[in-house]
């Protein structure tokens, strides 16, 4: 006994060694810019026109969010974002998996192309976006014309509602695939033998889908929701190519207002303030995803 | 037990011994190759531009390159540029430079130069008189922070009013605007059929070649300026107000898609393939415009003076200069680099072979330049009424706020005096935070 304790302390003190460098490098990636980033939001940093010094200043970034209209309007902005677009998003998937999941659907044909939006690099997708929204010679005007269904061309980023809706369809134009995807292992995952057992009991293809497939991908769909949520509170490179935040600021959310505030205006306490709520809100959905992801405990029926 | 015991061979000892002569091996092997460097090889100068076709220098740029090579090996130096798009260059600059650490010898910079006054050289008053005195004095101005020259303008960049001929001659119009009243009417006239009269890129609020820079003209037009003597902004009133309004006014007449272009060039393409008659751009348009590869209105552009508002004609400086940077170690090479880049032939074939006028004054005196580039007559007669840019540590974050209110108003959701009302109470709070 005593030997086993001895070989499972000198097994939990190599694992410590080994893993240390891993650990270490994780902590200056990520903790250290975290760390730095909570740091700077109490400070007040003075960079442009003279050299970099700090000065403490307290919640007083934090207050200005508060009284800042732009912020709560980015605030309110990002929130819509990310709620249509999982929606829709979540949506999609989940009809495009189902069809998939389809003997008709499963040649791997259909994986491969479905997959070419996602695999776009993020700012490849925002110029692709950018020319078939150009106003002159988009091609999304040149269809809209040719079918009869406007007159004129449209310009699609000119007004402050259809600019942010255009951003977010060309988002979720990218994310469904990735989605479809994750929903779609969850629908193979569903053991067979159950929709046999509906369709014996009379069960029609709304009711299977009901009361089999959606209970059977819940925990994906949560998984799925969750990553979208994330990745919606993110968004920035459609925003940097296709708007800059244009017209009149009615497509800045959180990130593009962190970055302009950092980077363009040189208010970094500011933008590290911002940044922070936006790592609240992703860290609170972490912490759902991380949840979402453990084993689930069958109860054991007695009786 | 014995099974284990032999699994667990490598103790601590040992694995921190190979750890830190691991470690040790990657620091001795950086450190030769660092020492390799320095002990021989030519002084390596590290230069930060936009790429090509923004303004560039040889190297990045094509001209003078048999110059080029000849300068660096005559020098014993080796240039290594990095050339990102030109919307990349400002946030690259903050970055290198709040890191404390060297990167760059010479930066270029574009109204930048009071934002970051603390980390460049005043280099300027070791120049050349010879070159000095062939400069516009006005041309330090936006270079100029705190009584220290911190660059040098390397090209004569003003926004002037380009017109397409054809348009005019077809609408009998022999003269292009003169004035706001002019300007408003023959927009309106030329205006129809799938063509407008006016086209810009109002897409973007901030810095040089944003909307609010574009006001800038109008304001200076109208009499008016940005700032008082107090420092604090002076723009909410009549002349700021009818700036505004002469854009408003002008947006019946323009383009649809110019509150959605973020770009100079998204503009500059309606402009060529026909499709606008007016703009205002910057002189390295000519060149474009002119090519048959990329235009659709090869000879039938004209440059003239800005429409003149109450006050005359005003523009506004594109402040493209070089600068050098405080943690350069090399100084004086990269001064010379810059005498390099402003030698009178390296600037007469920047404006022969890429259309960017040179800012040498006997050089866009010389009779093969202005018949390249007719508009340098127009370029040098703008220069002659009021260009300020009105460049402050902070236009980014001033341009910005002006720029989202001017976009409300020319997209009709706010009037010309409540966005001016309201661009001024947000550029107040920048200018008091300024001090805090």
């Amino acid at each position: 006994m005593q030997q086993n304790s001895e070989y499972n302390r000198r097994r939990i003190r190599m694992g410590i060694w080994f893993s240390a460098p891993a650990v270490i490098v994780l902590l200056t990636v990520l903790a250290y810019p975290i760390l730095a980033s909570w740091v700077l939001s109490f400070l007040r940093v003075y960079f442009a026109g003279q050299g970099l010094s700090f000065r403490f200043y307290g919640l007083t970034n934090y207050t200005e969010l508060l009284t800042n209209q732009l912020f709560r309007e980015a605030l309110l902005r990002s929130i819509y974002f990310t709620l249509v677009e999982v929606i829709v998003v979540t949506f999609l998937a989940l009809i495009v998996a189902l069809l998939l999941n389809h003997p008709l659907g499963r040649h791997a044909f259909f994986r491969v192309v479905l997959l070419v939006p996602w695999a776009l690099a993020p700012v490849a997708n925002a110029v692709l976006w950018k020319w078939i929204y150009n106003a002159n010679y988009g091609i999304l005007n040149q269809a809209l014309i040719g079918l009869g269904i406007i007159d004129r061309n449209i310009i699609w980023l000119g007004s402050p509602v259809l600019a942010l809706n255009m951003i977010l369809l060309a988002d979720i134009w990218k994310a469904v695939p990735f989605i479809a995807l994750l929903l779609l292992a969850g629908l193979q995952n569903i053991p067979s033998h159950l929709y046999k057992a509906a369709r014996l009991d009379g069960a029609n293809a709304w009711q299977q889908f009901q009361h089999v497939t959606l209970p059977g991908l819940k925990t994906t769909l949560i998984i799925s929701i969750v990553l979208q949520s994330i990745w919606a509170l993110k968004v920035f490179d459609l925003i940097y190519v296709l708007t800059k935040g244009s017209p009149a600021d009615s497509t800045v959310l959180l990130n593009y207002l962190s970055w302009r505030v950092t980077f363009s205006n040189l208010d970094v306490g500011y933008g590290a303030a911002i940044a922070n709520v936006l790592f609240v809100l992703m860290f609170i959905l972490s912490l759902v995803y991380i949840r979402a992801l453990r084993p689930r405990k069958t109860k054991e029926k007695v009786g | 037990m014995d099974k284990n015991r032999t699994f667990n061979r490598v103790s601590r000892r040992d694995f921190l011994k190979l750890a830190g002569a691991g470690a040790a091996s990657l620091a001795a092997g950086n450190l030769l190759a660092a020492c390799a460097q320095r002990a021989s090889g030519p002084v390596k100068l590290n230069v930060l531009v936009p790429a090509a076709p923004d303004p560039a220098p040889p190297g990045v740029a094509k001209f003078s390159e048999e110059a080029f090579a000849k300068w660096k090996t005559d020098n014993n130096v080796e240039v290594v540029y990095e050339a990102p798009p030109w919307p990349q260059l400002h946030d690259k600059m903050a970055a290198n430079l709040a890191a404390g650490q060297y990167v760059h010898d010479i930066m270029y910079n574009c109204g930048w130069g009071p934002e970051f006054a603390g980390y460049l050289v005043d280099f300027v008053k070791d120049l050349p008189k010879e070159l000095i005195d062939d400069l516009p004095a006005s041309s330090f101005s936006t270079v100029t922070w705190d009584g220290k020259r911190l660059g040098v303008v390397f090209t004569l960049s003003l926004l002037t009013l380009f017109y397409n001929q054809e348009h005019l001659a077809n609408a009998g119009i022999t003269d292009p605007p003169k004035n706001w009243d002019e300007l408003k009417g023959m927009a309106k006239q030329l205006t129809g059929g799938g063509r407008y009269g006016w086209v810009l890129n109002y897409g973007a609020p901030e810095g040089i070649g944003g909307v609010a820079s574009y006001w800038m003209c109008f304001l200076q037009q109208a009499g008016g300026k940005l700032y008082g003597e107090d420092g604090m902004p002076a723009f909410n009133n009549e002349a700021g107000v009818d700036a505004l309004q002469v854009m408003v006014d002008l947006m019946e007449s323009t383009d649809p898609g110019s509150i959605s272009y973020v770009g100079i060039n998204d503009a500059t393409n309606v402009f060529s393939a026909g499709q606008a008659t007016m703009m205002m751009n910057w002189p390295f348009m000519w060149k474009p415009a002119n090519d048959p590869a990329t235009s659709k209105v090869v000879g039938k552009v004209g440059s003239a003076l800005l429409p003149a508002g109450p006050a005359g004609t005003a523009s506004i400086d594109g402040t493209d200069a070089y600068t050098i940077a405080k943690l350069s170690p090399n100084p004086d090479k990269a001064r010379q680099l810059i005498e390099f880049y402003l030698d009178k032939e390296v600037q007469k074939r920047q404006v022969l072979d890429t259309g960017w006028l040179p800012i040498r004054l006997s050089v866009l005196n010389d009779p093969e330049v202005q018949a390249a580039a007719p508009n340098a007559v127009v370029i040098l007669e703008q220069a002659k009424n009021p260009y300020d840019s009105f460049v402050t540590p902070d236009y980014n974050a001033v341009t910005t706020a002006i720029g989202s209110e001017l976009q409300k108003a020319l997209a009709g959701s706010e009037s010309a005096a409540d966005a001016i009302k309201n661009a001024s109470d947000q550029v107040t709070e920048i200018v008091k935070k300024r001090g805090s």
